[in-house]
């Protein structure tokens, strides 16, 4: 007999009904998210602080990315970690609680209300964020297996319970003046927070994980991971103190630098996965995703040109609304187009063929949902990406119109194609 | 050749042969390709068949109904046996495992 027999049946796995919920309201969001772009294209021929823009950016960080970040996050954490989520309840509460604090803080910025509706919706999120955390924190502590990925996870939730704390605190500020610092001063801080200790943290340690699985790589490279994981919370800490005490702006250069060493390591360690897959074939999912993380280098490119415009003392709002643009609408959006077709439908097939497969022949994942609405998504988006920076430079509104038009419209095919995955019902 | 143990060679072929149709819906080939089965153990006077198996991460998403799949497969082919379904990850699953046919379809 073979040693360590465990038992008759898998460790468990996360239920698709804690994550379903996440997913669909994260396509509802993007949808959302692209409709407001489109009714506020004037918004981006100005300043980016912006109710609209503050709103359309909040829609996207955590209606779209941050929920499907954390629906998958719940289904994922047994695989990374190699042990049980800790608790399911907590999971569906979270839900529940940025469910509803979320519209509640987007229409508290579109109208720039900040009385109770921005006010309760920053807390319920915030609430919400803290859950997710103690689950992620107590899982982690229950398994024996603390491997890089665990530490990326863990340190990218404590960097998202940081920017929701801070923004809830930049809301009380509007109404409630806690820092003497002009408020528009304060928003890089919670922004980086949020882009880099969030969402590039996790998506590297997730992706580090997903990306040699799905191609069935040999490759595998704990050492270089490590090195990211340091190299991206020194440039946080660094670029959060240097901002702090006002340094100079060239300064701002070296975490700058230290991030894009950060890339060029993660790009290696994909190409070399690559390079040593089993599966030669690449699936158009994985296309996209990898297009993605290529997608990663140009808000670097963005911020090293925005840093010299502010030490040759010049002031450019298109370059700074590009900044955030190419990060939410490019390489957060592109990552979630691509890793939501590679997952989602597995998580439905397990839902509907898992119990009856074995059987006979069943459709497998790739038959739940339509590739050729995924093909026309992907042209729309990127046609409409591209479009819409077009317009940001040009500051042209018919150019911004078209472009948000086609982002709409790669929301919607999204929506209908996540659609069709979500409520299939077996053959 | 896929390497797997078991104390009958006629049934465990038989066997092997309706694991043949457990496809991996990730990877596209069969749990016997993918080198997931380990051992086929048949008890003829308890009518109970032991599958020792493996997945290729502790915590595959698919586990779940990789494992259901198998004894839903066995206990169709062998109507009057059960089948008991056991995991293991020692030794853990390499791609080693995975037979000739497997890495044919996956070079294509």
């Amino acid at each position: 007999m073979f040693a360590g027999v465990i038992n008759n049946q898998p460790m468990q796995n996360t239920t698709y009904k804690v994550v379903l919920p996440f997913y669909t309201y994260a396509a509802l969001s993007l949808f959302a998210a692209c409709f407001l772009l489109l009714i506020s294209t004037g918004s981006f021929t100005g300043h980016y602080f912006n109710p609209h823009i503050l709103a359309i950016t909040h829609m996207m960080a955590l209606g779209w990315g941050t929920m499907i970040i954390l629906g998958a996050g719940y289904q994922l954490i047994p695989v990374l970690i190699e042990k049980s989520l800790y608790s399911i309840k907590l999971a569906n509460w979270s839900f529940f609680l940025a469910a509803t604090g979320i519209p509640l803080l987007a229409y508290g910025f579109y109208n720039f209300d900040m009385g109770w509706p921005a006010k309760w919706g920053g807390r319920l999120v915030f609430i919400s964020v803290s859950l997710f955390v103690i689950n992620l924190a107590k899982s982690i502590q229950k398994s024996k297996n603390r491997n890089v990925h665990a530490w990326f996870m863990l340190a990218a939730s404590v960097w998202l319970f940081v920017t929701a704390l801070y923004g809830l605190v930049l809301v009380y500020n509007f109404t409630f003046p806690i820092y003497k610092r002009n408020h528009i001063e304060l928003i890089p801080l919670h922004a980086h927070t949020g882009v880099i200790g969030w969402f590039l943290l996790l998506v590297i340690g997730v992706g580090s994980k997903l990306i040699p699985m799905f191609m069935i790589s040999k490759y595998t490279n704990s050492k270089q991971l490590w090195l990211i994981f340091l190299l991206i919370n020194t440039a946080l800490v660094l670029f959060i103190s240097l901002y702090i005490f006002k340094a100079a702006n060239a300064i701002f250069f070296f975490p700058v630098v230290m991030l894009l060493t950060s890339l060029i390591v993660f790009a290696q360690y994909c190409y070399k996965s690559y390079k040593q897959r089993i599966r030669k074939q690449v699936d158009e999912q994985m296309k996209l995703s990898l297009l993605s993380l290529l997608m990663m280098l140009l808000p670097v490119a963005v911020i090293f040109f925005l840093i010299g415009l502010f030490v040759s003392g010049k002031e450019d709002m298109r370059i700074v609304l590009l900044y955030g643009f190419v990060i939410f609408f490019g390489w957060i959006t592109a990552i979630i187009f691509g890793m939501t077709f590679k997952t989602l439908p597995f998580i439905v097939w397990n839902k509907v063929y898992g119990k009856i497969a074995g059987l006979g022949k069943t459709p497998g994942p790739k038959d739940l949902y339509s590739e050729r609405l995924f093909a026309a998504m992907s042209v729309s988006y990127l046609a409409g990406f591209v479009i819409f920076i077009a317009g940001i430079l040009t500051i042209e509104k018919v150019v911004l119109t078209i472009g948000s038009s086609l982002l709409l419209l790669s929301a919607l095919l999204y929506c209908v194609n996540a659609g069709k995955l979500i409520f299939h019902k077996a053959f | 050749m896929i390497n797997v143990i078991s104390n009958n060679k006629l049934k465990s072929t038989i066997a092997l042969a309706a694991l043949q149709n457990v496809i991996d819906p990730e990877i596209g080939i069969s749990v016997v390709d993918l080198g997931l089965i380990y051992q086929i153990d048949f008890e003829e006077t308890e009518h109970k068949i032991f599958v020792t198996m493996t997945l290729t991460t502790q915590f595959c998403p698919m586990g779940e109904s990789l494992t259901g799949a198998v004894k839903r497969a066995i206990e169709h082919t062998f109507v009057k046996e059960e089948a008991i379904v056991e995991l293991t990850f020692d030794p853990p699953w390499t791609h080693g495992r995975i037979s000739e046919e497997g890495k044919q379809f996956l070079n294509r």
